[in-house]
């Protein structure tokens, strides 16, 4: 029978190998429509990493807003765009660039991980993070920001708008 | 379970994300590599979250939720944009603002 924490172990594990094959993925292959479906992987896993921390509403956004809505978005432009082989970019040697990059970028990693690990390591026992919790939170202490976040997608969506329809007629010539 | 694996996790996707942008010409590319690291600080709010034993952390995630939600929709038109003006989805192309005059 296993324990709690093997248990764990495992679970973060599988989700670890789907995250970092799912990007993994994303950056190295040449068709747009493999790099979106790494990206979907990547972002289901991370939906069940903050099941896994306890964290139930982040969880439920997470599916809902970044694959329900961004991954999908992004897969529907890549098909309505629509680009032939002879309009993608030629990168022949793609895979030396990022061998490279990889090397150069390898000490920041290092560097970023020694500097998240002088925090405390061990997990407190807070119990899960539900919609109560955050709602209660939300309106309390952060109402501002939430306000100035909804102004912020209202004027995303109108911009998307106007940048993104076609030109008038008379306007082209 | 310690929270260092997934410190390292975290370390480890901010690095690809990073290795996306700087390495890849496909402009759907770079978008989606910069989602990830989006991602990965939003995933790292939500470790502190439980580190710290603070709810706040995952109200900040929540709204960097949003913001992501709104870089994609502006990013998609502005790609959308560009492949119709251009033609061409290589970011080698759109040089206009960098000549100096």
């Amino acid at each position: 029978m296993l324990d709690h924490n093997t248990l764990e172990i495992i679970v973060f594990s599988i989700l670890t190998l789907f995250m970092v094959g799912g990007s993994l993925v994303m950056i190295s292959s040449k068709q747009t429509v493999f790099s979106a479906f790494g990206f979907l992987l990547s972002m289901i896993a991370l939906g069940g990493m903050f099941a896994l921390l306890n964290n139930r509403f982040l969880s439920i956004a997470q599916i809902m807003v970044s694959v329900g809505a961004i991954v999908i978005l992004s897969m529907l432009t890549i098909l309505t765009v629509n680009a032939k082989e002879e309009n993608l970019p030629e990168e022949k040697n793609k895979f030396k660039l990022i061998f490279i990059s990889a090397i150069i970028v390898a000490p920041f990693t290092f560097l970023l991980y020694k500097s998240l690990t002088t925090l405390p390591e061990h997990f407190t026992k807070m119990g899960t993070i539900n919609s109560k919790v955050i709602g209660s939170l939300l309106f309390s202490e952060w109402v501002l920001p939430f306000e100035i976040v909804s102004i912020l997608l209202l004027s995303a969506m109108l911009g998307a708008i106007i940048i993104a329809k076609d030109k008038l007629k008379g306007k082209n010539s | 379970m310690s929270a260092n694996p997934f410190f390292l996790l975290v370390a480890i996707l901010f690095s690809i994300g990073l290795i996306g942008v700087t390495s890849r010409k496909n402009l759907f590319v770079v978008y989606m590599s910069i989602e990830l690291m989006l991602s990965s600080v939003n995933l790292l709010l939500a470790i502190l979250s439980q580190v710290l034993g603070d709810a706040n952390a995952s109200v900040i995630a929540l709204l960097l939720i949003a913001v992501i939600a709104a870089e994609a929709a502006l990013f998609l038109a502005i790609i959308t944009h560009l492949y119709r003006e251009n033609r061409t989805l290589d970011s080698d192309k759109f040089k206009n603002l960098s000549k100096v005059r």
